[in-house]
């Protein structure tokens, strides 16, 4: 597929279409919009709610791995279980779970390139049945800190000069806004970017059909236009942690950086940070 | 109880899952944007600009009733459920119903917690315009007469 880094990590439409009943595969569908499952799904596949499935609201951080567990050998996932992620918007939600389960050690993941709308576009099969898989046996490692940064990280990479790329619209990132345009302005005291932050909004990543741009196209914008280096690491924030987990996936996989991060403590915790420097200048 | 009241009773009365099937079927049932509204529509007149996803509405009040009529995306069925609840609820409604309202009233659907509170606060803000539209028709209804 399009000469990316690791190829692999993605699938066509049509190839899920024809492995839809693989005993050795799991669809999961992840979607900014709760309804959308429930309306039609491509059949076999499980919903996965980043809120109310991967997040744990009283310790405000993702679910304990014992949690984790129980929560997907019920949809009938193993170890060894290939996992296929797609939703709307892009895959945006889809990547955020991806990253997920890569968060706590799952070995197979890949994505349905074009998501939920090339699936529909392509008037592929859904259905409104639910599906129901055996319990599985599933034991997760503990988080893979490598793919994850905390705020301290953040504030020593920052300082130190280091790489970061802000995905979020060119208004959050100069402060004008506090969240994308039309959405409520809330979560942050203050609007800006991470010092050292370039500004990539991550729907740049993709055409219109919810396809992922081509690697030479990935190249252009973010090694030509905003100079990141595959040799350093790099850090990618949003809001919350999903529209980022978006651009981690690009560039882990599509471009093969080695070593990026997503911090999805992101723009509602540095914000509200006290001591903590912002930039406005664009 | 008015039509409104009685269909968020409906909502709290119903566990997440159910509450969530039953949000599904009211974005199934939004009714289509009459034909005359359709271009209006077409050039993004009278758009929701609070809400993140593009809801189109207009408000009618005619002989003491208010009329809704809305228009949101299919890929969007979350908001369209909501605002269905709205046009199926409100249509009918006396002005002095719509303007007692209150204004958390979408707050207590017990959805806020699924759909994001953020989404909810959009939302509230297609009940402020029906509100809004109301008044203002009453308003220039009383000048012209």
């Amino acid at each position: 597929m399009k000469d990316y880094a690791y190829p692999e990590v993605l699938v066509s439409t049509q190839w899920v279409e024809e492995h839809l009943n693989d005993s050795d595969i799991r669809i999961i569908e992840s979607n900014e919009d709760i309804l959308l499952y429930k309306k039609g799904h491509i059949p076999g596949a499980v919903p996965i709610d980043w809120q109310a499935d991967l997040q744990d609201q009283a310790t405000r951080d993702y679910v304990t791995k014992e949690e984790f567990e129980q929560l997907v050998s019920k949809k009938g996932i193993s170890n060894d279980t290939k996992m296929v992620f797609y939703g709307d918007k892009s895959n945006w939600w889809a990547c955020y779970a991806f990253w997920a389960f890569k968060l706590y050690g799952h070995e197979h993941c890949v994505i349905m390139d074009g998501g939920r709308q090339k699936w529909e576009a392509e008037k592929r099969p859904l259905t409104k049945d639910n599906p129901q898989h055996p319990l599985a046996k599933y034991e997760a490692k503990e988080k893979d800190m490598s793919i994850r940064a905390y705020r301290a990280e953040v504030l020593y990479h920052s300082k130190s000069g280091k790489p970061m790329v802000d995905v979020r619209s060119p208004e959050e990132y100069s402060g004008e806004l506090l969240h994308m345009a039309d959405y409520p302005q809330e979560g942050a005291m203050r609007g800006g970017h991470i010092p050292g932050a370039v500004n990539v909004p991550w729907e740049m990543a993709v055409n219109e059909d919810g396809t992922f741009k081509t690697r030479e196209e990935l190249e252009k914008i973010y090694l030509e236009e905003q100079k990141l280096d595959p040799k350093r690491t790099t850090l990618a924030y949003c809001r919350i942690g999903e529209r980022s987990s978006h651009t981690w996936f690009v560039l882990t996989y599509l471009l093969g950086f080695p070593d990026v991060k997503n911090y999805d403590g992101s723009w509602v915790e540095w914000g509200n940070l006290v001591g903590v420097p912002i930039d406005r200048n664009v | 109880m008015n039509k409104l009241e009685t269909t968020i009773h409906q909502f709290q009365s119903l566990d997440d899952d159910f509450r969530l099937d039953l949000l599904l079927d009211y974005a199934e049932k939004l009714p289509v944007l009459p034909e005359k509204y359709q271009a209006a529509k077409d050039i993004g007149l009278n758009r929701v600009h609070e809400c993140q996803t593009p809801v189109y509405l207009w408000v009618e009040v005619e002989q003491g009733k208010v009329k809704i009529f809305a228009d949101v995306a299919e890929e969007a069925p979350t908001v369209r459920g909501i605002v269905s609840i709205l046009v199926n609820s409100l249509t009918d409604a006396s002005p002095a119903e719509i303007e007692n309202i209150p204004n958390d009233l979408l707050f207590r659907l017990g959805i806020g917690q699924r759909v994001g509170m953020v989404r909810i606060q959009g939302l509230s803000a297609i009940l402020y315009r029906i509100k809004k539209e109301v008044e203002k028709q009453l308003k220039s209804d009383h000048l012209d007469s």
